[in-house]
């Protein structure tokens, strides 16, 4: 390169950069779809690292990363004395834990969990080994009478709890006073000092005692220095948060991927418009003596421009959205896996180096294909006009062609699938194929219209007919559409499904009027005790006991096989007979569907449990469905869980009451018993509580669906507006002969009614394909959780009327634009173009 | 049929305000065909605009049909051009999705004046019998400019306003299409006012007229 190309090079970027200081709509619509695309990629990505770097912090939860628990063996709590007994004999890594139910004033239920600071040990300490977190806070008031009580500050949003304030709960106790603060782990749980906990609950004991990272020589020492009551235990809770939500995490970057893919759509109109606009400049310019290696370095340059300002736009929106989106995503992670991730999100240089890199990768893909007709053209326009409408005829062609080779790759990924990653790879090969195909649906439906209307007046038939002149450009933006449509679709008929399945499956499983979980309650006299006879027609106690299985920590619960939850247990897949063989007490297992699916257990097949008596087998008869639960369960009848394991500990009691007995005459009987306020709740109490989990897990998606639309709209509009730009001065020959505003507008509208609504239709089936990939397969795979797919004409709907809603305004715009610019185009007619 | 009183139309430009034109009176009767000399940025193009209300004049009065322009609004405006004027212009401007024949039959088509016997005349002298079921994009530049002046006259307008409409045609060809031009018009019973930079096609007219300095004056080589 001579010293007066790069110069040179200079003047033709600017050559070209100048269209954009004449058309500073394309520049802003290039860079709104580069900024949309990555905002939102990059929105996931920051909160999927600040997960990942949460759940290395959740190394020093309180007690969950514990390596063993020590535990009363008759349930009743550890008396303090033990505790300093320990600690003096020199088991620095033992600290106290106080955990409780209770409930407020309205009864929503509430966790407090409680420990003492300033025992932790250091490793589990947090940061630093701050013991509290934070230096800023006052730990002498956090040891001090009268106490606080750290409140995450969403929870206290949502009780209405300000600084200082003492929540009162339901039987008139109140909390310390509030400190709208949370340790990184604390979770939804109230946090508070353990003397704070005790006074509150009239305690004297603790509920366990952790023990943090010791050696098995010293393991063994602390388990011989436990008074007899006392045991200690290996902490099966241990769990990998990463290997836990690493579905939920892939599922949040394939959407996140779909809408930089809808982004780039946006791009790739706008890099296709600004080309074909710019055709007489690049023709002066290689009239002028530009060589195709200047010009092409010269767009590769420019192309680098925009990249950069579209990353840096757009990781900033990015981190904004991702400021907006984290509490969805936290409730999501919480209620799902009860991980929880902290609130500060950084932009780390990686993110940083993804985004520019896939943007300039997006508009390399976006450039090649037109920058390479644009160059290996002649100099001179040449050809026929009718060289445009074949052009557009191949590539409609050359799409149907490639979506036919995605599709074909899409049946292969399906027999093959055996991963959620692979589950998303087919997701996206099934979309882009029937996205790719679209322009050719849409023309093919086009042409059907013009011959049915083969006979209708000239006037609706040209402006039907307006729409092959606007297909070219419409098409991107229809793709895109189909996109957002089908994502949307497919989403919410998984929501929907899922949401009447967690009814539905509450219905039958929360059957119980009401359900205690209290340390003071002996259940069996409880429930065998004549007094209570009156009202109570039927008790079902739940003990359990938690084991390792497949290297994760798993649940096994004793049902009472008498009572009418269990008799009518319902099960997704189960052998002839399978309750009733079950109860009858023949060595059988239930297991929920996350052991079938995800720990790949199969009906009538052997599952062995490590039991006090050593190994154990039993055959699995059937599994039941498990909503919301990361890890795996099983179910054996009370007496086997009690033969197999001596220190079973009571997990509930579910109570029954007889017709017409009021909740409040088992109230009374309750607290008669011992019980407190708070550590019994009923049936309606828990379904709501679920249900609003669940919606409130579901927010993201429904979040990111609706910023899908949003790209897809704006790519609909950049098109209209492309058309509006280069068809003005047809508009305005139109208009000289005799076409109202009102005639024009309908030329614009109806054939943009038409290829919208088709899209939609087209939308819909994929979208129910969609859905049942994601129900069938994909959330099977990711949660192992299935269910039957409900589909409703409701959402649908629903979208369709957004979408004419988002025409309506697409076409409002585009009316002021018209209403704008066309006196000038008229007044401009004749005028050599 | 065409009237101009003390027509002004000035433009604003960054060097100042230029007086396009400068009070211009123009009298057109009915079935007269009319050519509009002047070099180019004399404002030919602006005058016919503003016949066919499509621009407004700064003052001065433009009736067509004995309808005062000024008064109509935008729908009594299309209506107008609708039925009334017809344009014709040097780029086509044909419907490209629409077939010849449904592009001859378009303004009539809008103004609801089919008359099938005048459609053939005009198929048959235009040459276009053979080119009707083609597109535009099918068609030479010649032929694109024959089925715009059938489209221009199908519905018998009372006033044609042409502007260079032989401008995107060889010699050979402008000659002979404006000779037809001229006679369909007469034959279609509107008057004419075309805009030319030709003296040769201004000689296919009945009168010529030169706009110059903003003025229009009669020619008088």
């Amino acid at each position: 390169m001579t010293s007066a190309e790069p110069e040179r090079l200079g003047g033709v970027v600017r050559a070209l950069l100048s269209h954009y200081w004449r058309h500073p709509w394309q520049a802003v619509f290039l860079l709104a779809g580069l900024v949309a695309g990555v905002a939102l990629w990059s929105a996931v990505q920051i909160i999927n690292s600040h997960a990942r770097a949460s759940y290395a912090e959740a190394d020093f939860v309180l007690g969950a990363q514990a390596t063993h628990w020590i535990r009363s063996r008759s349930g009743d709590g550890i008396a303090q004395a033990d505790y300093i007994a320990l600690r003096r004999a020199g088991f620095r890594q033992v600290f106290p834990v106080v955990q409780a139910r209770v409930s407020t004033a309205d009864n929503a239920p509430l966790a407090i969990i409680a420990t003492d600071l300033l025992a932790l040990p250091a490793s589990m300490a947090g940061e630093g080994g701050d013991a509290l977190g934070d230096a800023n806070l006052d730990w002498l008031a956090f040891v001090q009478p009268p106490y606080q009580a750290w409140f995450p500050a969403a929870m206290a949003d949502e009780l209405g709890v300000a600084e200082g304030e003492q929540l009162v709960l339901r039987d008139g106790r109140a909390l310390p006073p509030a400190l709208i603060a949370a340790r990184e782990q604390q979770g939804r749980q109230i946090f508070m000092d353990v003397g704070a906990a005790l006074s509150l609950l009239g305690r004297d004991t603790f509920t366990a005692l952790a023990v943090g990272p010791i050696s098995p020589d010293t393991a063994a020492r602390l388990a011989a220095a436990l008074p007899a009551d006392l045991m200690l235990e290996a902490n099966q809770q241990r769990l990998d948060l990463t290997q836990l939500t690493a579905s939920l995490h892939t599922q949040l970057t394939a959407m996140s991927l779909l809408s930089f893919a809808v982004g780039l759509f946006i791009v790739f109109n706008a890099v296709r418009f600004s080309l074909w606009y710019r055709r007489p400049t690049l023709r002066t310019l290689r009239l002028m003596g530009v060589s195709v290696r200047a010009l092409t370095l010269a767009i590769v340059a420019e192309t680098l421009v925009w990249s950069a300002l579209g990353s840096v736009l757009g990781l900033l929106a990015g981190l904004g959205i991702s400021h907006a989106l984290l509490p969805s995503v936290s409730a999501s992670l919480q209620n799902l896996y009860g991980a929880v991730v902290g609130a500060d999100l950084l932009l780390d240089p990686l993110t940083v180096a993804i985004a520019w890199g896939m943007t300039l990768i997006g508009l390399a893909f976006a450039l090649a294909w037109p920058l390479l007709l644009q160059l290996r053209g002649p100099v001179l326009p040449g050809g026929s006009a009718s060289a445009g409408v074949l052009a557009d005829a191949r590539a409609r062609r050359v799409l149907l062609i490639g979506a036919g080779v995605l599709a074909l790759a899409a049946v292969g990924v399906y027999w093959q699938m055996a991963s959620v990653i692979e589950g998303f790879v087919l997701l996206g090969l099934v979309l882009f194929a029937a996205a790719w195909a679209l322009p050719q649906v849409l023309a093919s439906a086009h042409r059907l219209l013009g011959r049915v209307l083969a006979g209708a007046p000239l006037v609706q038939r040209w402006i039907v007919s307006d729409g092959w002149a606007q297909l070219p450009a419409l098409r991107t933006a229809m793709m895109a559409l189909l996109l957002a449509l089908t994502a949307n679709l497919g989403v919410e008929t998984l929501v929907g499904s899922f949401r009447t399945a967690l009814a539905g499956w509450l219905d039958q499983r929360i059957g119980a009027d009401i359900y205690v979980n209290s340390a003071r309650l002996d259940t069996r006299g409880f429930v065998a005790d004549p007094a209570n006879a009156g009202w109570l027609a039927t008790g079902h106690a739940r003990t359990g006991v938690t084991i390792r299985w497949q290297g994760r920590p798993t649940k096994v619960y004793g049902l009472d096989t008498t009572t009418p939850d269990t008799r009518a247990l319902p099960l997704a897949q189960s052998a002839p007979d399978a309750l009733a063989r079950w109860a009858g007490g023949e060595r059988l297992i239930l297991a929920n569907e996350q052991a079938h699916y995800l720990g790949g257990l199969r009906l009538g097949q052997t599952v062995t449990l490590l039991t006090d008596g050593g190994p154990a087998d039993y055959t699995v008869a059937g599994f039941f469905h498990d909503y919301g639960n990361p890890y795996y369960q099983f179910y054996l009848p009370r007496e086997a869980l009690a033969r197999g394991w001596r220190d079973v500990s009571s997990t509930g009691l579910a109570l029954w009451l007889k017709p017409g007995v009021s909740a409040e005459t088992a109230e009374a009987a309750l607290v008669a018993a011992g019980v407190k306020p708070g550590e019994w709740f009923a049936q309606g109490d828990i379904k709501r509580l679920s249900m609003k989990i669940f919606d409130r897990t579901f927010a993201m998606t429904a979040a990111m669906n609706t910023l899908t639309l949003l790209v897809a709209g704006a790519a609909l509009l950049t098109a209209l507006l492309a058309i509006l730009h280069e068809r003005l001065p047809e508009f305005a020959q139109w208009r000289a002969l005799g076409v109202t505003r009102r005639e024009l507008l309908r030329v614009i509208a109806v054939p943009l009614a038409l290829f919208v609504t088709l899209t939609w239709l087209a939308a819909i089936p994929l979208g129910a394909l969609l859905s049942w990939l994601l129900i069938y397969d994909l959330n099977v795979m990711s949660f192992g959780w299935s269910m039957p797919m409900l589909w409703s004409p409701l959402p649908a709907l629903k979208l369709g009327l957004l979408s004419a809603g988002i025409v309506a305004l697409v076409l409002l715009i585009v009316l002021s634009q018209l209403t704008r610019k066309l006196p000038q185009a008229m007044a401009q007619l004749g005028s050599t173009q | 049929m065409l009237s101009f009183s003390g027509v002004v139309k000035r433009y604003a430009q960054p060097e100042g305000e230029v007086t396009v034109l400068g009070g211009v009176d123009l009298s057109i009767a009915a079935g007269e065909a009319v050519a509009l000399l002047g070099e180019s940025g004399s404002g030919k193009s602006t005058l016919l605009h503003l016949a066919a209300g499509l621009d407004a004049p700064d003052a001065g009065r433009i009736t067509v049909g004995g309808q005062t322009l000024a008064a109509l609004d935008d729908r009594a405006l299309a209506a107008l051009r609708r039925g009334t004027v017809s344009l014709v212009f040097q780029q086509f401007h044909l419907i490209g999705t629409l077939s010849v024949a449904d592009n001859i039959r378009f303004q009539a088509a809008l103004c609801g004046r089919l008359d099938a016997a005048f459609e053939a005349e005009l198929i048959d002298r235009l040459s276009l019998r053979t080119q009707l079921d083609k597109y535009p994009h099918q068609l030479s530049g010649g032929q694109q400019q024959r089925v715009a002046i059938a489209r221009a006259l199908l519905h018998r307008p009372a006033l044609v306003l042409a502007d260079e409409p032989t401008g995107n045609l060889d010699e050979r060809s402008s000659g002979a299409v404006m000779a037809l031009f001229r006679d369909l018009v007469k034959a279609a019973g509107s008057a004419l006012l075309m805009v030319t930079h030709s003296r040769d096609m201004a000689d296919y007219l009945d009168r010529r007229l030169w706009l110059r300095d903003g003025r229009l004056h009669d020619d008088v080589s």
